[in-house]
């Protein structure tokens, strides 16, 4: 049944950059060699981009290997995974450019790449999934090759934040592990079919009211969205991101935040939507929970990152409240709200991935860390901040900007999905976390290109003292880190606001996606 | 080494040409006879042994190389082989019981073996827990004895008991069981008589891993498997209080002995205690009493073994390189015994049961028989709490597995950078200077192999998962 010229197509975005991954790992040339070392990092991402792009379009699926008679180790491209997919890899490129500036200092720079690449390759197998035995050996997977790029500085606080990473993750595989098994106890085969799997309608169909039946699957399904959403920072297991983001090199924090993050996103999605079907849970418990956790992370994540003075650790809080806006679009059920859900990914991802690169700029040109020392930074690096501020104001929603338009259908979603009185107290929570993450992100940019009146120096406590500035002996000079940096960050705002513009072609992607689950 | 390989080859030629024969060795009286009948279920476990002992003397070669008592460890090593072979292809509960007893006092010396305080109290401690657990297990042997219909403790798959001697005494049969099942869960370290496993870790290396990882503990649980399928069989104990009570028992051990696991910071007894976690696995397949469960028991049997005995090897190679014992002091180790560790690591994530690895499979079998047997009562039966209960401590246990074996390997790949200057130092070389390397290839050989075999497992499980499905079928 599967011929072997898929197979390879899609085995091989998945192998190469593993493969890369290694070679960063082992090979001696590369730890010595810097210029090698880029050009074979750019080299690999580059031909990982073609490859998705050449699975993404040829489709397919194939049997990868037959674990036991009922375990089947499949890929699949679909919709969602073509969404997911090319968004990584394109992320993964841009920020892999960045990363050959950042990380030029770093003595173990090569092993940076080498776990940065085996990610990747991960990831897409992730994306590719055919079934959800093959999604968790790779969620699996993915958190133990996530958690050196976290361990990276090898700090204490640097290995506890690993292993708390480590922790919530595993804790959160192993509550959605206790699902699976329970899935597959019931329904057998674990394939993704579209809007949910047939024969598990028809064994449960009958009690899907009532009977423990059902209220176990209930519970077992609830199970897996808590597990599944570790991930991706919904409360309650939401404890490890603010801590393990922010201490990661900032590429890495902002891969962690723009895209593995919604590796937790996409599972949940493949749960719901491919495997038990939106109909088993609909205005049941399960529902209502769900959409309360979602309000309620939404709000506790905007609310610390309106208290948090560390710029890194605030980005990583907006990321917990920012995701929760996508599984509060999923949890509704609703064609509009997923669709507002899925493009929330995409826009989010590159919104965060900027803001974590220019808070990575930041330390690294002057070693500031908290935001109010950055006042009058936009005499530093007008270009970064510029970029800083357009995402932002893209992440608070303000049109033309694409974090509008995801907000928009998340919105109206919510008031077309007949959910009772989450119809209005979800716009409701959005609006006001929306108005705090203009709280929380502004104040920076305000204050960066307008220190108010009087000298840049009243206001500042101290010159830069660590970083690139303090070395070279300048202060409160324009220095702009290098095009490596500012080039990919100035691209992702670009397509931040090109997607605010014309979101034309990806909604109607994604409202094919969901006219097919829904 | 030569008489260890031998007796491998016998044990294959048996299980080859012999399947299913009978070779009675004499008649205590009457229809007590001390006989060998091997069969696909002793098989396993006979097979599973001639694969580890080579490799572990192999080990052991090396490792006790110095010692100046070495050869009469070996010959308790050797001797200890064989009586576990007897216990795998004992035919009826009399000859297991008879080796079962040997077993204690044939690996008495070689917990003894180091010859200190610590050891002395801990060999003690081992001889007094098995006695008094072979005794409670007499108990059971006598009542099976009186009540099998045939008037024998044969092992028949779906047990002897004759339903017309049992009738009217079943409250007292059962009884017998419980009493029974802790008394051979004493080598298979079910708490609360677990105590003198964690205190064995004493004894060298090859022994605490190959005895108390794989033939003494696995031998409890064998014998346990043997008592419930084979003697008085699933259908009398099901849905009883004494199934209850067992089932409660190996989820009680799990949850404590993985917990302590995390709190333990010597190495061999945090590994020690994550075997007496993993053979409640095994315990809680047996008591779920449904062809799968058993199933499942042997696999997770056969999968722990080759894990656990890695785990460790390691332990041991770590400790025989640079002396090292507590996991605090392992920072930075994993580049300086790249082989070592990775084989560590598989051997972790294996325990852990992550997916590709041998541990997953068994697990998934676990759960799947308790999900099953919980299923069978329907909507909302009170029978169904216990093995729900089950899946939901397994997947406990594994976030815990994953705690400590994994800070273990997060100290030996990424030492903190400022523990890492101080570390250097200290860990850079041995007392007499040497650096830090890999062991030789005596110790290598067999980790490299158990590695690529749970590997294997993981990956291809359909011919042993086959093998155990008919076992289960028939015994259950």
């Amino acid at each position: 049944m599967t011929d072997t010229g898929t197979l390879i197509r899609l085995m091989l975005p998945v192998a190469v950059p593993i493969a890369a991954g290694i070679v960063f790992l082992t090979g001696k040339r590369l730890r010595t060699d810097r210029k090698a070392s880029a050009a074979a990092l750019l080299a690999a991402l580059g031909l990982e981009l073609a490859l998705v792009l050449g699975a993404c379009a040829s489709g397919g699926a194939a049997v990868l290997w037959q674990l036991t008679d009922t375990l089947v180790l499949a890929l699949r491209v679909d919709g969602v995974g073509r969404l997911f997919s090319l968004l990584t890899a394109s992320v993964w490129l841009l920020v892999g450019l960045y990363s050959v500036s950042y990380m030029a200092h770093d003595q173990r720079s090569s092993q940076f790449f080498g776990w940065y690449l085996i990610v990747e390759g991960v990831l897409i197998g992730l994306d590719f999934s055919g079934n959800l035995v093959t999604m968790y050996v790779f969620y699996e997977l993915m958190t133990l090759t996530s958690l050196p790029l976290v361990l990276h500085e090898r700090t204490h606080e640097a290995v506890m934040a690993g292993l708390k990473y480590l922790f919530y993750s595993v804790a959160g595989a192993f509550l959605a592990l206790f699902g699976i098994f329970f899935l597959a106890g019931t329904a057998g085969d674990l394939t993704f079919v579209p809007g949910g799997m047939s024969a598990l309608e028809s064994t449960l169909g009958s009690t899907l009211g009532s009977g423990a039946e059902g209220g176990l699957m209930r519970a077992a399904v609830f199970c897996m969205l808590i597990g599944f959403g570790a991930k991706a920072g919904m409360f309650p297991l939401h404890g490890w991101l603010p801590t393990a983001h922010p201490a990661a090199p900032s590429p890495a924090s902002a891969v962690l935040s723009g895209v593995i993050t919604k590796s937790g996103v996409l599972a949940v999605i493949r749960v719901i939507y491919f495997v038990v079907g939106p109909e088993m849970i609909r205005g049941t418990w399960v529902q209502q929970a769900w959409i309360c956790l979602t309000l309620l992370t939404v709000f506790l994540g905007s609310m610390m990152a309106y208290k948090e003075p560390v710029l890194k650790k605030r980005l990583a809080y907006s990321t917990v409240s920012q995701v929760s806006y996508i599984l509060f679009g999923l949890s509704l059920l609703e064609p509009t709200a997923f669709v507002g859900a899925l493009s929330h990914i995409v826009f989010h991802s590159l919104i965060k991935n900027v803001l974590f690169l220019s808070a990575g700029a930041v330390i690294l040109i002057t070693g500031w860390k908290r935001v109010e020392e950055m006042r009058g930074l936009g005499s530093i690096m007008p270009a970064m901040l510029g970029c800083y501020t357009l995402v932002s104001l893209g992440l608070v929603g303000i049109p033309p900007f694409s974090g509008f338009v995801s907000k928009w259908y998340l919105a109206s979603g919510a008031l077309a999905s007949g959910t009772g009185v989450w119809e209005a107290a979800g716009p409701a929570v959005l609006l006001v976390s929306a108005l705090l993450t203009a709280g929380y992100l502004l104040p920076l940019a305000i204050q960066g290109f307008l220190p108010g009146a009087g000298s840049v120096r009243e206001y500042q406590a101290a010159d830069p003292d660590e970083g690139e500035l303090a070395e070279a002996g300048q202060s409160w000079q324009c220095r702009e880190p290098s095009a490596w940096m500012l080039v990919p960050a100035g691209i992702m705002t670009a397509a931040t606001l090109a997607f605010g513009l014309f979101p034309g072609p990806l909604v109607r992607f994604l409202t094919e996606i969901a006219q097919a689950v829904l | 080494m030569a008489a260890v390989l031998a007796n491998s080859l016998i044990i294959a030629w048996i299980l080859y040409a012999h399947m299913g024969d009978r070779l009675v060795l004499f008649r205590l009286f009457g229809t007590l006879t001390v006989q060998f009948r091997p069969d696909p279920m002793g098989g396993v476990f006979a097979g599973l042994i001639a694969v580890l002992w080579p490799l572990a003397t192999l080990y052991s070669l090396s490792y006790m190389e110095k010692d100046p008592r070495k050869t009469t460890f070996f010959a308790y090593y050797v001797m200890t082989y064989g009586v576990t072979a007897g216990i795998a292809l004992a035919g009826n509960l009399v000859t297991l019981y008879f080796f079962y007893e040997m077993l204690t006092l044939v690996t008495f010396p070689l917990v003894l073996h180091p010859m200190t305080k610590a050891a002395a109290r801990a060999s003690r401690k081992y001889l007094y827990y098995s006695i008094g657990g072979a005794a409670f297990a007499f108990i059971g042997l006598i009542f099976v004895l009186n009540y099998s219909a045939a008037g024998n403790t044969e092992f028949v798959p779906g047990g002897i008991l004759s339903p017309a001697a049992a009738a009217g005494s079943e409250g007292v049969l059962l009884l017998a069981y419980v009493l029974a099942f802790f008394g051979f869960g004493v080598k298979a370290a079910l708490f609360p008589v677990h105590g003198w496993l964690p205190s064995a870790a004493v004894a060298p290396t090859p022994v605490t891993a190959l005895l108390h990882a794989v033939a003494v503990v696995k031998s409890g649980a064998f014998a346990i498997l043997r008592l419930t399928y084979y003697n008085y069989g699933t259908g009398f104990l099901k849905g009883t209080w004494a199934q209850w009570t067992v089932m409660a028992a190996a989820l009680i051990t799990i949850v404590f002995a993985s917990t302590t696991a995390v709190r333990e910071i010597h190495w061999k007894r945090r590994l020690a205690y994550s075997t007496v976690s993993n053979l409640s696995y095994i315990l809680f397949g047996a008591a779920v009493m449904t062809p799968l469960g058993l199933a499942a028991a042997l696999c997770h049997m056969v999968a722990h073994a080759f894990m656990k005995i890695a785990s460790f090897f390691c332990a041991g190679a770590v400790m025989h390189q640079t002396g090292k014992t507590y996991v605090y002091e392992l920072d930075g180790l994993g580049r300086k015994m790249p082989v070592t560790f990775g084989c560590l690591t598989v051997a972790s994530l294996s325990l852990m049961g992550i997916p590709l690895f041998a541990g997953f499979i068994s697990k998934w079998n676990l759960a799947q028989a308790g999900l099953q047997y919980a299923a069978s009562f329907g909507d909302g039966g009170a029978g169904s709490v216990l093995p729900l209960a089950g899946v939901a401590v397994i997947l406990y246990s594994a976030l815990m597995t994953g705690i400590y074996m994994l800070t273990v390997l997060v100290r030996a790949y990424f030492p903190r950078e400022a523990g890492a200057a101080a570390g250097r130092e200290s860990a850079g070389g041995t007392e007499d200077g040497h650096p830090v390397t890999d062991p030789d290839w005596r110790m290598l050989v067999p980790l490299v192999i158990f590695a690529a075999v749970i590997l294997a497992l993981g990956l291809h499980s359909a011919p042993l998962m086959e093998l155990l499905g008919r076992i289960g079928g028939e015994a259950a």
